[in-house]
């Protein structure tokens, strides 16, 4: 990631490029660096502290003043972003990747009045004081709002699950039976949805979109293996797969309800959930019944075919 | 310098390209739709498809000339804004008609929700063409005629949502100019495209593209427009124009971020697009 982030930092003019190649002598898989110029919008990682809205492009700027005058090639001395030195570049410019980030949690703001499309995204950028072309980065599905909400909501999610544990290892908190654990953490999972319900289904249909099956499925996964995991599961054998087969059945299907729930506070989609999680703590029951009849039926049939070798005499040793 | 295959001052090359396209304004749009087999029309589309405006966008649009990319841009906008107040409507079925009325008065309605597109040219007769062409179609809001020189751009800083140039830059003189003035009129966030002639990679295809080039071009520009040399500059100055890559590196250089390219039919047109960040 650092070299990337060189990548996007300022660049450095021609002129300099010899005496940094000397420098650094390691950086050969670095492309050309770019000429020295200050970034109109990518703001100082120091700023992003300081949380200053990007209200007016001009004000941002961190060499000139905003007397309205861009001078083209200004030089950077006093930003040592750009030396080519390793490490050093990543930290002084926030990355194209960041500043994405930014505008797409803007974005999000206007997903229930505009969908999820580019002119949600749009209307993010407007508020971070880019023009409105700045959503021609994306793509124009508006998959990547969308990939952007569901990592975002995973993280909050496993921040959650976090504090829990926390909570119970310092002993404040009593540890969850395994069903309710499961209950809560899908009810908190699904209730970060509740602000975009109406738009979530158009949502659905492009997550489904084969471009971005990849993606999303990682996150849902993801996400199943995180809930498990503070569940406490530590199995390394093939009941792994039967449990996040089974949580992931729980969630989809869950979700899935809740788009067509009109109920006060959604009581029948977590009703919905007691009953698919109860069915799954039943199914566990039963499945190692099924094995122990089984062993049993295959003992019996064992013991029966010893006996018909006896009364048939093939078990006779002479 | 180079202008088509000769070599020539700064100066005589902006004198000589101002003169081709004086000489061809009139028939500029019939020798694209005959070159290109009217294929010049698809690669527009998809600039103005890329491009994806929205209502509001204010666009400049270099060396535009006839205004092919300020229509297209036009209609798109419209339909998008249709798209628009259609969802509002539905929204808003319950208004009385006094209560939509008002709305149209107050311009709430307007069919192109703001946008506006600044087509600048360098060269009074294909501006002159433009116009007409504008007053011929029926296009009258949302479109400025201004002459002005991509190297010098008569503009103010930070004020565009969107520069296109499309099929111009090749005739530039100082293309790290155009870049830098395009980087200096754009908004923080705004967006650089640039849609031109680039190379063939695929061998067998370029040794076809060339025939048809050499062959068949200045022909084309002798029979219609009356005028080879043009035509034979205008195949020359493709060969000599940077590589895809190579202009990627000058549209960095001039502080674009996110500069990418899409080669359209195995790269004798390619779109350039980059973000002023």
């Amino acid at each position: 990631m650092w070299c990337l982030s060189g990548l996007f930092g300022s660049r450095v003019g021609p002129a300099l490029y010899p005496l940094l190649r000397v420098v650094s002598k390691g950086n050969q898989q670095y492309p050309p660096l770019r000429a020295l110029q200050a970034s109109a919008v990518l703001r100082r990682a120091s700023d992003e502290h300081k949380k200053e809205p990007l209200a007016s492009s001009s004000q941002q700027h961190f060499d000139s003043p905003p007397a309205g005058h861009q001078p083209e090639q200004k030089p950077q001395g006093p930003h040592p972003s750009y030396t080519g030195q390793g490490g050093q570049e990543s930290e002084d410019y926030e990355s194209e990747e960041q500043l994405q980030h930014r505008i797409l949690t803007a974005a999000l703001e206007f997903v229930p009045e505009h969908g999820w499309t580019a002119e949600a995204i749009a209307e993010g950028a407007k508020t971070l004081g880019l023009s409105v072309a700045a959503a021609g980065m994306f793509r124009s599905d508006g998959s990547e709002l969308i990939l952007h909400f569901v990592s975002e909501c995973n993280s909050k999610l496993s921040e959650l699950l976090q504090k829990e544990q926390k909570l119970v290892q310092l002993g404040e908190a009593e540890k969850k039976p395994i069903d309710e654990f499961l209950r809560d953490a899908v009810e908190a999972r699904l209730r970060m949805l509740i602000p975009y319900i109406e738009k979530w289904p158009q949502a659905l249909s492009i997550l489904l979109l084969p471009r971005n099956i990849p993606s999303s499925l990682n996150l849902l996964t993801s996400m199943i293996d995180d809930i498990w995991h503070y569940a406490g599961d530590q199995s390394t054998d093939f009941n792994w797969y039967t449990r996040r087969a089974v949580l992931t059945g729980i969630y989809n299907t869950t979700e899935l309800v809740m788009m067509q729930d009109s109920s006060p506070g959604f009581e029948d989609t977590w009703r919905f959930l007691g009953n698919r999680v109860a069915d799954a703590m039943a199914m566990s029951s039963t499945a190692s019944q099924v094995q122990s009849t089984g062993e049993a039926v295959v003992q019996g049939l064992m013991g029966a075919a010893v006996t018909i070798k006896n009364l048939a005499g093939l078990n006779q040793r002479r | 310098m180079h202008f088509g295959f000769q070599t020539v001052t700064e100066e005589e090359r902006r004198e000589k390209i101002y003169q081709v396209f004086e000489n061809v304004a009139k028939k500029y749009d019939v020798m694209n739709d005959s070159m290109t087999l009217g294929i010049h029309r698809v690669w527009k589309d998809i600039l103005v498809h890329k491009m994806n405006p929205c209502p509001g966008t204010l666009l400049l649009d270099v060396a535009g000339g006839t205004g092919d990319i300020a229509f297209r841009f036009i209609n798109y906008v419209r339909s998008v804004r249709q798209r628009q107040l259609q969802r509002k409507l539905k929204h808003h079925q319950n208004l009385s008609w006094q209560e939509i009325f008002e709305s149209y008065q107050k311009d709430e309605f307007n069919s192109l929700g703001d946008s506006q597109v600044v087509v600048c040219d360098i060269n009074r007769e294909m501006l002159k063409v433009g116009k007409q062409k504008a007053e011929h179609l029926g296009y009258s809001e949302g479109l400025s005629w201004v002459l002005g020189n991509a190297e010098e751009l008569p503009f103010d800083d930070d004020k565009f949502d969107v520069y296109t140039i499309a099929f111009g830059i090749r005739n530039v003189t100082r293309i790290d100019l155009a870049l830098q003035e395009a980087y200096r009129v754009l908004k923080p966030g705004g967006r650089f495209l640039c849609l031109e002639f680039s190379h063939v990679s695929n061998p067998l295809l370029s040794r076809l593209y060339d025939l048809y080039s050499f062959q068949v071009i200045p022909v084309l520009g002798e029979v219609i427009a009356g005028d080879w040399r043009s035509y034979q500059y205008l195949v020359e100055s493709i060969r000599q124009f940077p590589p895809q890559e190579e202009l990627k590196v000058m549209i960095e250089d001039a502080g674009f971020f996110k500069v990418d390219y899409e080669n359209l039919n195995f790269g004798i047109v390619a779109i350039h697009s980059g973000f002023k960040l």
